[in-house]
């Protein structure tokens, strides 16, 4: 082993220094369809760099944690968040703000779902019946895998999901929630509304096997969230300039990334709800 | 004295087979309580439409973008080659810094945690960065060479260090004597460990790396079992190939490349966030706020609600896993080897073997997960089958390698008879080595299947990092790591209590840790 | 040269490794400008006395273990080197391993003659005959250029004429010698004084004129020791259980 070759190795531990500070980064994570994100979100960049006039770039992620970890960083300066995830990163970032929801996030909602062999049946309340199956949420950041039913769960039963049901786990994803319930892995689940009619009108769903039981109340969700400094870095007024590109942000190609029908605006006001909820079931510290 | 001499001599033998006997069914009574306590439960499940799918994506494996495949697998190859290509010297250095006990704790803490979850703490400090990739698997990688290099150094013959001046400065001491005596070991030990970087460089796509494990993760999560196929494949050809195309003249050629290669870092400013996460985020409010009180009665809530119920169900899955490991060993070793599958019959058992041991164990336990619906058992299946993979690798190549040597007789019989008489009890003591080698390694593996949703130490950690909850996330680590240098020291002394070492020492390092 | 000097010395010195004594009850003196013969059977005790006697003046004096010490890997000129390591700087050491460093290839090469080494100069050691690998460890040892020579079995390996040339050029190269031989004539024709062991003890310790070839094989010819002396690499342990 040489010595140059060690030195060259070493000086990469330098690189991140060495980043453009210049670029103006986000992140997204989609309810579903995690494939691609490069190319898709790409065409996003692309659509901002042309409205801003800036280097627009695209990070993919795999978690809501890793968003927020970027957004705190300031590693990413614009994120496409869950409502929990843009509730806990504002909290960590003072004075980032809630720029657009999608139009569907104004009314967000989550499906409880069954597997036919339990015998539940669609009702206007969780039944008793729940209790000793098993249960699986989504991931455990979502708002509509996690957050809501966990409150809607607590508010019926009176307590934690792990004493009203047998087993309690994490899919990790509402597609794959749809996948254990009707396998069978998990006897009940909690789902993103969306996802589910997206994957029911591809097909994808088996109802012989798996149907709704139960849909909660609406509540706001998914929202565009940008940090406080970005007038600083990139021009006065940078912040009004990034929520009217993404209110214009018409092309449905663009928006069936992320699947919307189109964004609306939205403010961090909006998010109390979901903060108190998330306050409420011990997500979140006083 | 005369007379005691053929007593002693079978007694001898008897106390060593009586002592090997003792630990076995120490270990076997130890994980037939756990079963007890572990939570291993069957779902009634019904797999098979999504389990015929996994089948078809695995034997018909499709990729539609080449260029996305190869720039995963680069960009894989490239972590893990730059991350060896530092930690090796570093890990050298260490070693000759070994007979301090503060190097010798040092590498003990970073290398009693996994990869993965040093990559969820750099990644709060760097971000999606090639720092962080590197970072997560250097840094406990280090310890681990430092740990291996001197116990090689330990086996060398101290006479060339007789001759030197006294008092000579340490490095040109080592760089004369010990590393140059020992380094075709030095060597093949980091040629091994290069293979173990590849598999860790993927899993960290797991976490939002861009390796194979981004790619498989999403795939597998997705349903696209096709893509996963081919991401699978191409991984385990890779491993397979290596030293085909690991040749010591093209790895300054590797190496350039790989710096090449390395992704990116987009937008990254914030470098003053260490102390904030070192200083305070890791710490619970209560403590930072000086509320002993407080701080006292979050660790005892912590302690009851996480530390001890993960704690408790890791180390019962890894109980059971390690037996199964054996068993496992002892039913496929023989599969792989010349002398009992026969000069071609052995090459689909040593395939066999190469697909269990290159395979993660993250992979093997999510398939899994959906045969036997969410409990311990996936993970336990995936730990034995992966790790009794790599044992029974090093178990058929050792009987191998006995082929044809002294102790090999015309007469020796073949088959079954040959397993249970020469082959099983020859190799025995070394795999019983293997296998106290691997406990660690298979309690870390116990632990990081938590991801996966099996409640060990991992499901704990993976949550806090999920709720941002970095103080609970570094209190489980601290646990998980001490359990783990625990661990360890008891594998040490059942090892020197069963005097089970294995025959030739590359086979023991190579074991050792991952 | 100053006669009166005394370089090593041992008053009643015992080792015991188990129940097995290495060293009985040893008592001696060497004194600058000595050259002393060790001789008597394998296991009496000789590499432990050398090394022993290694350990009182480790900083003047060039050791050739019985093993040679060599490193393998490495060519004859590198392992010759290795005797002057103390000579040069750290990176110039470090250099020197990827290119050797003129002065030293110079000198190594005039000694290589010596030794009658000059073509396998740049071989590994690990491919040499065990006779041309003594010789290297004695070019070591040369190399060394220290005052005092402890030699366990220097020259063992070689023929009869190069076993007497090399013991004749390492006794004129050093100016105190303390060599395990088992050739008795060699020991008689070269050394001053002449030590023989039996068992961990010293039976005989007295000028070489006054010892016969026939005297010595006398030492030889009693019933052999019962326990073969254990390798030298575990001084450290035995040293811990000293009575």
């Amino acid at each position: 082993m040489s010595l140059i070759r060690r030195l060259l190795a070493l000086s990469l531990l330098l690189l991140p220094a060495l980043a453009h500070a210049e670029t103006f980064v986000f992140t997204a994570i989609p309810d579903a369809d995690e494939s691609r994100l490069q190319q898709r979100f790409g065409k996003v960049a692309d659509y901002l760099s042309a409205q801003l006039g800036v280097e627009v770039k695209y990070i993919p992620v795999k978690s809501y944690a890793a968003a927020i970890t970027a957004f705190r960083n300031n590693q990413v300066q614009l994120a496409w968040f869950g409502g929990l995830s843009g509730v806990q990163a504002r909290r960590l970032v003072p004075d980032s703000e809630a720029l657009a929801q999608g139009y569907e996030d104004q009314f967000f909602k989550s499906y409880f779902i069954a597997h036919t062999s339990t015998g539940l049946e669609a009702a206007d309340s969780l039944s008793d019946a729940l209790k000793g199956k098993t249960f699986t949420f989504g991931s455990k950041g979502s708002t509509s895998g996690r957050l809501m039913p966990e409150f809607y769960l607590r508010e019926q039963f009176g307590m934690a999901p792990e004493a009203v049901f047998e087993r309690v786990g994490f899919s990790g994803d509402h597609s794959r929630t749809i996948a254990q319930v009707q396998s069978g892995a998990y006897q009940v689940g909690a789902v993103n509304y969306a996802v589910w009619e997206t994957e029911l009108a591809e097909g994808k769903i088996d109802t012989s096997k798996v149907k709704v039981i139960w849909t909660t109340p609406t509540y706001p969700d998914y929202q565009w969230t940008v940090r406080g400094d970005v007038d600083q870095h990139f021009g006065e007024g940078f912040k009004v300039k990034v929520r009217e590109a993404l209110l214009n942000m018409k092309d449905p190609d663009l928006l069936a990334s992320f699947p919307r029908e189109s964004f609306v605006p939205a403010s961090n006001d909006d998010y109390g709800p979901i903060e108190a909820t998330a306050k409420a079931i011990g997500l979140l510290d006083e | 004295m005369t007379a005691r001499a053929p007593s002693l001599f079978t007694g001898a033998a008897q106390s060593s087979v009586l002592n090997l006997n003792r630990v076995c069914l120490l270990l076997v009574a130890v994980a037939l309580l756990a079963l007890i306590g572990a939570d291993l439960a069957i779902y009634p499940v019904d797999p098979w439409q999504e389990l015929a799918r996994v089948g078809q994506g695995i034997l018909m494996p499709a990729w539609q973008e080449p260029r996305v495949l190869l720039e995963a697998l680069g960009q894989t190859v490239a972590f893990a080659l730059l991350a060896v290509a530092i930690a090796a010297p570093l890990g050298l250095g260490l070693a000759m810094l070994f007979h301090w006990r503060a190097v010798r704790v040092l590498c003990a803490a970073v290398r009693s945690v996994h990869e993965l979850f040093w990559g969820l703490i750099f990644m709060q400090l760097y971000g999606l960065s090639a720092t962080t990739g590197l970072l997560a698997i250097l840094v406990p990688f280090a310890g681990v060479f430092a740990k291996v290099f001197a116990e090689i150094f330990e086996q060398q013959s101290r006479d060339p260090g007789l001759t030197l001046a006294v008092g000579l400065n340490p490095v040109k001491r080592y760089v004369y004597t010990l590393i140059s005596q020992s380094w075709p070991a030095l060597l093949s030990y980091t040629r091994y460990r290069f293979e173990c970087a590849l598999r860790s460089s993927a899993i960290l796509g797991f976490i939002g790396l861009p390796t194979l494990g981004f790619h498989l993760e999403t795939a597998f999560k997705q349903g696209q079992y096709a893509e996963a196929g081919a991401l699978l494949w191409a991984f385990v050809l890779l491993i397979a190939c290596i030293r085909f195309w690991v040749r010591p003249k093209l790895i300054p050629l590797y190496l350039a490349l790989s710096i090449w290669l390395l992704p990116e870092t987009l937008g990254f400013s914030n470098g003053g966030y260490l102390w904030q996460f070192v200083g305070q985020d890791i710490w619970p409010s209560a403590l930072r706020e000086g509320d002993l009180g407080g701080a006292l009665s979050w660790y005892g809530e912590m302690l009851s609600e996480q530390v001890w119920p993960g704690l408790v169900q890791t180390l019962l899955l890894t109980q059971i896993a390690l037996v199964l490991t054996a068993l496992v060993v002892l039913l496929i070793y023989p599969l792989a080897t010349r002398s009992m599958a026969g000069p071609l019959l052995r090459w689909p058992g040593r395939f066999l073997l190469l697909v269990l041991r290159s395979t993660p164990e993250m992979i093997l336990a999510f398939v899994f997960l959906l045969l036997f619906g969410p409990s311990g058992l996936p993970a336990v299946l995936a730990l034995a089958l992966h790790n009794g993979g790599l044992i029974a690798f090093l178990v058929a190549n050792a009987s191998d390698a006995e082929r044809g040597s002294r102790s090999d007789r015309p007469d020796d019989p073949r088959g079954l008879v040959r397993y249970a008489y020469i082959e099983t009890p020859r190799r025995f003591p070394a795999m019983l080595a293997f296998l106290f080698y691997r406990w660690e390694v298979i309690l870390r593996e116990s632990a990081i299947m938590g991801i996966l949703g099996i409640t060990t130490l991992g499901f704990y950690i993976d949550s806090a990092f999920e709720e941002i909850h970095y103080d609970r996330a570094f209190l489980l680590i601290a646990v998980t790591a001490l359990l783990n240098v625990l661990v360890d020291s008891v594998s040490r002394r059942l090892r020197r209590h069963a005097h089970a070492e294995p025959a030739r020492q590359q086979d023991m390092s190579c074991l050792k840790l991952e | 040269m100053s006669e009166q000097h005394t370089l090593f010395q041992l008053s009643g010195q015992s080792l015991v490794y188990g129940d097995h004594r290495v060293l009985d009850n040893i008592s001696l003196q060497i004194k600058a400008g000595e050259k002393v013969a060790l001789v008597g059977p394998s296991g009496a005790g000789k590499t432990t006395l050398l090394h022993l006697l290694f350990q009182q003046r480790p900083e003047q004096t060039a050791l050739q273990p019985q093993s040679g010490g060599l490193v393998d890997l490495l060519s004859v000129y590198q392992n010759i080197f290795i005797g002057a390591l103390e000579r040069v700087g750290t990176l110039p050491a470090l250099w020197n391993l990827v290119r050797p460093l003129a002065a030293h290839r110079k000198a190594v090469a005039e000694l290589v003659q010596t030794l009658g080494l000059e073509e396998k100069l740049w071989q590994s050691v690990d491919r040499l005959s065990g006779g041309q690998r003594q010789r290297v460890a004695i070019g070591r040892a040369l190399y060394r250029q220290q005052p005092v020579f402890l030699g366990d079995e220097p020259v063992s390996s070689l023929d009869p004429l190069q076993a007497r040339l090399l013991l004749e050029h390492l006794l004129h190269q050093h100016e105190t010698a303390v060599v395990s031989l088992h050739n008795r004539q060699l020991a008689l024709n070269h050394f001053d004084r002449i030590i023989v062991m039996r068992d961990g003890r010293i039976c005989c310790d007295c000028p070489a004129g006054e010892l016969s070839e026939e005297g010595l094989d006398a030492y030889y010819q009693q019933e052999p020791s019962p326990h073969p002396e254990p390798p030298p690499e575990d001084l450290q342990g035995w040293a811990m259980v000293k009575s």
